[in-house]
């Protein structure tokens, strides 16, 4: 049977990245095929490629439809070749109707108006096929999120696609609602349609896949027929990677001295942080995403926090930090004293810190310069009597940090704006650390920035830690979080799927837990 | 593709000089020392006021309430004189905290309620343009009883004399030097980079040189006005703030990135209600300055002015998106704004023609602003 779509050795780069390097994929009609990978395999970037997203000539490599070569220059170019993607940020429009949505600039007209009768009888017959009792009249703002996900799939049916892709499709469903979008898929095989299915659950991919394409690095890995895989041999392609020579040499930490520069240290270590059954809502009267989350973290070591995208791992540092979300229950004390309503302003005051994986959205004023950026945050130590800036001392202060942290930009009076994402991460960690943290929670401190500055990065990080400062490291980056990490936690669905020491960490372990099946090992 | 730097500090200079060249070719009287010193009065309305409005846009906020605030605050003082007899100290000192409770109120209101600041002023400019004609019952009230004088009716028509105004400059001059002077000693202590001495003596000069142009064509008429001393006040005082505080930081870092600014501890909501108490000062003084300068409260006073404020503010290279501007563009913009009204009327164009011409040279300068700033930004 000929392939009804077809990747033959796709690449494509980024400014400093490889995002594809080489991927290889088949699809055939009536299949329903899973992607599998980490975290920045290449998966996104792939379907961006398929949907024209990414257009032709933008990479190197070859798309084939039924068999002839195609060239995407647009979405739209992709949508008449029959794909459709499906993704977490519905393409519905709220104050539509069920009925407008789906045949949203095709509606069936008598004249110059709306044929309504016939859109509604049309739309309620598609419903129906779909085994929907909703009325085509409903505005779609009404609906569940499984609702809209299917409205979106009936859509991109009538209009005869005949490659749906599913990105992460039942991210935000039910467990009920999952397993209807399951039976429809199998409905959808069973008429030949076919389609890529993109999941982090893994049972889920085994219950529904054909196929299934492994993506590690850019790169297609492996593919098998679902009778010839197991989970534990998928998740091992996923991870096999060795770990680089990136990572400072960390001390074990039991044999660590216990902070002999601060002679009076207690006998039983007190955590800087402890978190104890930690239960938090988005806001109140909303149900939890952080769930009976307990852990501590000590002076001197580095806590990482693993997990899958989802997982809640930004959501509980920005809580710590006091930036987000509704606590239910459960407490957080530092060094001890209760911390019952963070506040990013309290937050610095009693020494924690938080650096964020969005530098440019919560991190840096852009148009601002440097100085002014590293400052903001500890103004109050270079204030003189009566409110004033002393501005020399703010320079001279300024500067250690800018000479210390290798910043590379003529000065501190360069705007943050033009920098590249090292320097400005830079300046991000700068304008924390000006604060004189005891606990510095850093969430993706290495996104998007090259090779070299993630290294030096990765020094500061430890040097810290010599110091007695203590941090949280939240990473998608598996051999990161490793080759930083005393001590892992990983996150999977708002719990704490596992806590492993040093000696524990193999990716294999990690990923299994991120991924809720501590078996896996 | 790369637009020299000096170009753009360079263009309020450039733009004042046309438009100066331009009215004084037409009339010569323009530049005459009875109309500069009138020129001077009212650009320290504008500027002040616009001097306001600067600290709400850098927050990325907006007043426009303050045109009828001026006429309220203004009238209220003026009631209290002309119709209560109170002397003119209190008058003044009552209007005066009851423009910060209201610009407090609005600010709170803006802030905790999360109202859209546009909002909130547009039903202050209503409601207070509203309170303005209760309050002077649509009537032409005095700032002062009969022929007499006092602080509220001296505001714009006393000048100080010759001699003080001299030993003003002098002093001011000799402040400017010590400063600079102090600030190259501690920038070189702590090795920050520092312009040549040269420059930094040659701009010491061109200011002084100003300074006493300035007051000497002041004393060829009356002196200089007090009000050019209120002006200046604010305009140190805006300075300061925004150039060596905390606050002043905030300001632009709200204004640059409001997240970011939260994140990084910054009290938004104290700051930007402090922005709109500052406001309520701005709106209080420009209200007894213009009011004095009409010579009386009457309904149309204050009409427009937050245009016109906020025309200088822009002019001036403040952006209204917020985080972006200084206040000696803003005083650029203001004295631009002051001088074409003032050209205008001398050379009797008609108000229709006013009103084009200030709409053109405003959409004009935000026009170049935006094409000099997007060069700036792509090379």
């Amino acid at each position: 049977m000929p392939a009804v779509l077809t990747a033959r050795a796709l690449v494509k780069h980024f400014p400093g990245v490889v995002a594809l390097n080489g991927v290889d994929f088949e699809l055939l009609p009536g299949e329903i095929h899973a992607l599998c990978g980490e975290n920045g395999a290449g998966k996104s970037t792939l379907i961006k490629l398929l949907s024209g997203i990414h257009p032709h000539r933008s990479y190197q490599g070859e798309l084939f439809v039924d068999g002839r070569v195609v060239a995407f220059h647009s979405i739209r170019d992709a949508a008449a070749a029959g794909i459709a993607v499906i993704t977490q940020e519905f393409a519905l429009i709220d104050e539509l109707s069920v009925a407008e949505n789906i045949f949203l600039g095709r509606a069936p007209r008598r004249g110059l108006r709306i044929d309504w009768p016939e859109l509604h009888r049309r739309t309620a017959a598609l419903l129906t096929d779909f085994g929907l009792t909703l009325a085509p009249e409903t505005p779609v703002r009404a609906l569940g999120i499984g609702q809209k996900q299917l409205v979106e799939i009936i859509r991109a049916i009538d209009k005869n696609s005949r490659v749906l892709v599913l990105d992460e499709p039942t991210a935000a469903l039910t467990g009920q609602e999952a397993a209807s979008l399951l039976s429809h898929l199998r409905r959808l095989r069973a008429r030949g349609t076919a389609c890529i299915y993109i999941s982090h659950k893994l049972e889920e991919v085994f219950a529904i896949a054909d196929r299934i394409t492994v993506l590690r690095d850019g790169q297609s890995v492996a593919a098998f027929r679902r009778s010839e895989a197991t989970i534990p041999l998928v998740i091992r392609h996923m991870v096999g990677r060795a770990l680089g020579e990136m990572f400072p040499e960390r001390p074990a930490l039991a044999t660590a001295p216990p902070l002999s520069a601060n002679p009076p240290t207690p006998p039983t270590r007190q955590p800087l942080l402890a978190v104890r059954d930690l239960t938090v809502a988005p806001a109140a009267g909303e149900p939890p995403v952080l769930h009976q989350l307990s852990f501590n973290l000590h002076a001197g070591e580095i806590l990482g926090c693993g997990g899958l995208m989802g997982a809640g791992r930004t959501e509980l540092l920005t809580h710590l930090f006091g930036a987000w979300g509704h606590r239910i229950h459960g407490e957080v004390t530092l060094s001890g004293l209760p911390y019952p309503q963070p506040t990013p302003r309290d937050s610095l005051a009693r020494g924690l810190a938080f650096v964020s994986e969005d530098r440019r959205r919560f991190g840096l004023v852009l148009n601002q310069s440097i100085g002014f950026n590293l400052s903001l945050a500890s103004l109050a130590a270079c204030t003189v009597a009566p409110g004033r800036i002393d501005l020399h001392a703010e320079y001279a202060r300024n500067q250690v940090l800018f000479d210390n942290l290798g910043i590379r930009a003529p000065g501190q009076a360069t705007p943050t704006g033009g920098l590249s994402g090292g320097n400005q991460q830079k300046v991000v960690l700068g304008k924390s650390l000006l604060t004189h943290p005891s606990i510095i929670l850093l969430d993706e401190p290495t996104r998007g920035i090259d090779v070299g500055a993630k290294q030096e990065v990765y020094a500061r990080i430890h040097q810290l830690t010599l110091a007695g400062m203590a941090v949280l490291l939240v990473s998608s980056d598996l051999p990161e979080l490793m080759g930083l990490s005393d001590r892992i936690i990983m996150l999977a669905a708002g719990r704490i799927a596992g806590e492993f020491p040093r000696a524990a960490f193999s990716p294999d372990t990690l990923l299994a837990a991120a991924m809720g099946h501590p078996a896996a090992s | 593709m790369t637009l020299p730097r000096p170009l753009r500090h360079l263009a309020l200079p450039l733009a004042l000089t046309v438009i100066g060249t331009f009215f004084a070719l037409r009339e010569p009287a323009f530049l005459g020392s009875r109309n500069l010193t009138q020129l001077i009065v009212e650009f320290s309305i504008t500027g002040t006021l616009a001097l306001g409005m600067f600290l709400i846009l850098l927050t990325g906020q907006i007043d426009l309430s303050a045109g009828s605030g001026v006429g309220l605050i203004g009238g209220i003082a003026a009631v209290l004189v002309f119709q209560q007899s109170w002397p003119a100290p209190a008058a003044l000192l009552t209007a005066f905290i009851a423009a910060l409770l209201l610009w407090t109120l609005m600010g709170a209101l803006i802030v905790r309620q999360r109202i859209p600041s546009f909002i909130i002023t547009l039903g202050g400019l209503l409601i207070f343009k509203g309170l303005f004609w209760l309050v002077i019952q649509n009537s032409t009230i005095p700032v002062a009883r009969g022929d007499q004088e006092n602080i509220y009716s001296l505001l714009t028509t006393y000048h100080l004399p010759a001699p003080t105004g001299w030993l003003l400059g002098l002093a001011l001059a000799a402040g400017l030097g010590w400063l600079t002077w102090r600030k190259r000693i501690a920038r070189s202590a702590y090795g920050w980079p520092l312009p040549s001495i040269a420059r930094a003596l040659s701009t010491w000069l061109a200011i002084t040189t100003a300074l006493f142009a300035l007051i000497t064509v002041c004393n060829h008429f009356r002196g200089v006005p007090f009000s050019l001393l209120i002006l200046s006040a604010t305009a140190g005082s805006v300075f300061f703030l925004t150039q060596h505080t905390p606050f002043g930081r905030h300001l632009y870092a709200i204004g640059g990135n409001e997240e970011a600014a939260a994140l990084s501890g910054i009290a938004v909501h104290r700051v930007m209600t402090g922005a709109y108490l500052l406001m309520g000062i701005t709106v209080a003084l420009t209200g007894f300055m213009t009011t004095a300068y009409s010579g009386a409260s009457t309904t149309t006073v204050g009409d427009l002015m937050e245009l016109d404020a906020i025309a200088a503010c822009v002019i001036g290279g403040t952006a209204l998106r917020g985080g972006r501007g200084s206040v000696g563009g803003v005083i650029g913009g203001a004295l631009i704004m002051t001088a074409l009204l003032n050209g205008m009327t001398l050379l009797a164009v008609s108000p229709e023609f006013k009103f084009i011409a200030r709409g053109t040279v405003l959409a004009l300068a935000v026009w170049l602003d935006v094409k000099l700033s997007a060069r700036a930004s792509k090379h």
